[in-house]
């Protein structure tokens, strides 16, 4: 048991580890308020993780620190100029509505950073879809000016991305800091899959859907570029790392998790194409919980009748 | 891609999950699979017959009457609840006994009431689609999508009702918290 | 002793939305503003207290499932003067509560709960219990329509007040059943801890 939790601590640091560089990343782009943003994300979360054991009396440990984790994968969805109070509000959403609620990290139904993003989506549309250029500095306290749409909503919307491969690698491109860091999101993929943070299962799937989907019904006139841009837009990438490959929700066999992953990434690509609707990926994320929680209730009943027959 | 079209079509015009209509039979049902089977099933043929029983009330009732709709509904579902159980009864009486409880719970809630009027709104927007084959279809939908809905929640079900789960969020409010983020999402994908 | 508990049951031990989580789908959808609330609540007590009050010289030896079906017709009737009235008090609430104003002519108080708990009791107790489990409803209502109201909207009964942060999502069906599931779980604590307190004392 020891063991175990150790190695949530572990994977933990790692997750902290690679959120953390993707931050260094998005300081150099939009200043000082991207790390204030991520700050007050990481506070509220931490009082909320504390506020809310407390009620339930439990105590808090050093596993309980995934809501920081929980709580920067959230400010990197978000504009860097988004209102502080809409991500507090979000960020107490994910820790007591999505989490403790359920059971906290023992019994974890909903991916806690996935589902605030869709409560601040549809409470606040416009705030959270709405991001200043790259270079860009706001101050801390400075209203934004001249906000434009993301790169994934023009692609979407015109199948045109005007940037090159260069900008998209190191994540010079209008859009949630995170998700458009393709370089270190890449390498932060290879690095939690070697370090088996991440359920591999659920990132081949993801990324192997969207692929193979984007091959098969392209957007843009070359194969090759529909499958490039749609693994870049949209928090494809991003999503398939922080999210869909979470161990605490995705299918605990890489088998199931796989074709768990793959099922999201079809379904997004075909709502996208219908809807247009950026980020559609995260949205669907939630909404295959129940299929998540199946497959591994699926799993207990084969490991159960295994044992059994043993 | 007609399946994917198909369950999206089910989810976002979900009763349950955009209404709220039928919510607290789910709960009742919700205790064992058997139970949510047999009650989705039941509930599923409520919707369907009684959505054509509207269509023809709609149609031969005129405007002035328009307060009588609910009693013409509400008659219209008792009739097919005593079908229903007079057709069981002859069937067998161990398999009454077994399924008259689905029957009991299916017969008269927001799932099934709500479906014939919604039906009814609908085709008041749409003319297109006031025939008796829109009138099943959506019935049919409307059955279909408490089924999906009763999967969502099954799945969960365990979770939801684990020790784990703080024993004042135990059970029914966890469920209440659960549908609502399942359904954010869907209103997020409408 | 024993009277006064089953009488206060349906205000706080045994409330109709938060213990027995029954007609929850017009708190849900149309718990969003005080003024749907006040029409609501309008509707649910007098099809509610009426119906009930008419079901019961409905002779108890019929079977179940006719017993139902009677109770039902008899709520469908009632809607029908409650309707005509709600469109002279209410005429501008009535098209946005649509639906549900109808459906609650069958909701479970009258459907389950008749059969389950009113007609076991004598008539005067039954009366003061059933006021009381209306009351509770209403209380629900009443709650959950001014936090959502003013949490998403930024008004108290269609006036705006000084909020500087609005969360319209509250205001969405998904925010009623969010808000409704966190309601009934502080219920329930509070009612866990007014237990313990019992208990200590």
């Amino acid at each position: 048991m020891q063991k175990i939790k150790k190695s949530e601590r572990f994977v933990w640091i790692d997750i902290m580890l690679t959120l953390l560089a993707i931050e260094v990343m998005q300081y150099f782009y939009y200043g000082i308020r991207v790390v204030v943003l991520s700050g007050v994300c990481a506070f509220v979360s931490f009082v909320a993780e504390i506020v809310s054991l407390n009620l339930v009396n439990r105590d808090f440990t050093a596993d309980d620190l995934t809501c920081i984790s929980d709580a920067l994968i959230i400010s990197l969805m978000l504009p860097a100029v988004i209102d502080f109070r809409i991500v507090a509000i979000a960020c107490v959403f994910a820790v007591i509505v999505v989490k403790n609620i359920f059971g906290g990290r023992d019994n974890m139904i909903f991916s806690p950073s996935a589902a605030a993003y869709i409560f601040m989506l549809v409470s606040w549309k416009n705030q959270v879809l709405m991001f200043t250029e790259p270079h860009v500095r706001t101050g801390i306290s400075e209203k934004a000016e001249n906000l434009v749409s993301s790169a994934s909503h023009v692609f979407n919307t015109s199948g045109r991305m005007n940037y090159s491969d260069f900008e998209i690698l190191m994540g010079n491109m209008r859009g949630a800091g995170g998700a458009v860091s393709i370089l270190l999101l890449i390498v932060s993929a290879v690095i939690l899959i070697l370090r088996r943070d991440i359920s591999f299962g659920a990132f081949l799937g993801t990324i192997f859907g969207t692929a193979f989907l984007a091959y098969c019904i392209p957007v843009c006139r070359s194969k090759y570029d529909s499958v490039k841009y749609m693994l870049v837009s949209n928090m494809i990438l991003f999503a398939a790392v922080y999210i869909i490959s979470d161990k605490r929700i995705a299918p605990r066999k890489n088998y199931y998790a796989f074709f768990y992953g793959f099922f999201i990434a079809m379904f997004s690509y075909i709502l996208l194409l219908k809807t247009e609707k950026e980020n559609i990926i995260i949205i669907v994320s939630v909404f295959f919980t129940p299929v998540s929680l199946a497959f591994r209730n699926f799993e207990k009943n084969i490991e159960f009748s295994e044992t059994e027959g043993v | 891609m007609f399946i994917i079209d198909g369950i999206i079509l089910l989810l976002t015009s979900n009763l349950i999950l955009t209404q709220a209509l039928g919510t607290s039979t789910l709960f009742i049902a919700a205790e064992s699979r058997k139970k949510l089977l047999g009650t989705a099933l039941t509930i599923t043929f409520f919707t369907t017959a009684g959505s054509a029983a509207a269509y023809f009330i709609n149609n031969l009732m005129t405007e002035k009457f328009k307060n009588l709709t609910l009693l013409f509904y509400t008659l219209t579902i008792g009739l097919l609840y005593m079908i229903i159980l007079i057709l069981l009864y002859f069937t067998g009486k161990e398999k009454f006994r077994d399924i008259r409880k689905y029957v009991h719970i299916s017969a008269f809630n927001c799932a099934v009431m709500g479906t014939l009027f919604t039906v009814t709104e609908t085709a008041k927007f749409y003319p297109e689609r006031n025939n008796i084959n829109d009138f099943m279809l959506s019935g049919l939908q409307a059955g279909a999508g408490f089924l999906i809905t009763a999967f969502i929640l099954t799945a969960a079900y365990k979770r939801l009702t684990s020790s784990d789960v703080p024993a004042s969020f135990r059970g029914f409010p966890a469920m209440l918290v659960y549908l609502g983020i399942i359904s954010m999402a869907v209103y997020a994908l409408k | 002793m024993n009277r006064k508990n089953s009488v206060f049951d349906g205000l706080l031990n045994d409330n109709t939305v938060l213990s027995s989580f029954m007609v929850i789908s017009p708190i849900i959808i149309c718990g969003d503003t005080l003024r749907n609330a006040v029409a609501l609540i309008y509707a649910f007590s007098a099809i509610t207290f009426l119906s009930v009050m008419f079901g019961s010289f409905v002779p108890q030896k019929l079977p179940y499932a006719l017993k139902i079906i009677i109770y039902a017709v008899i709520s469908s009737l009632v809607y029908i003067p409650v309707r005509l009235a709600a469109e002279q008090f209410f005429p501008d609430i009535i098209p946005r509560i649509g639906i549900y104003f109808m459906l609650l002519a069958v909701n479970s108080l009258i459907t389950v709960q008749t059969e389950a708990k009113f007609y076991r009791m004598k008539r005067g107790r039954m009366i003061l219990s059933l006021i009381f489990y209306i009351v509770g409803f209403d209380t629900v209502m009443l709650i959950t329509a001014s936090v959502r109201e003013l949490l998403a909207y930024g008004t108290v009964y269609d006036r705006i007040v000084d909020a500087d942060i609005l969360i319209s999502g509250l205001g969405k069906p998904f925010g009623g059943f969010i808000f409704l599931g966190l309601f009934c779980g502080v219920y329930r604590k509070i009612r866990f801890m007014a237990n313990h307190l019992k208990g200590a004392n």
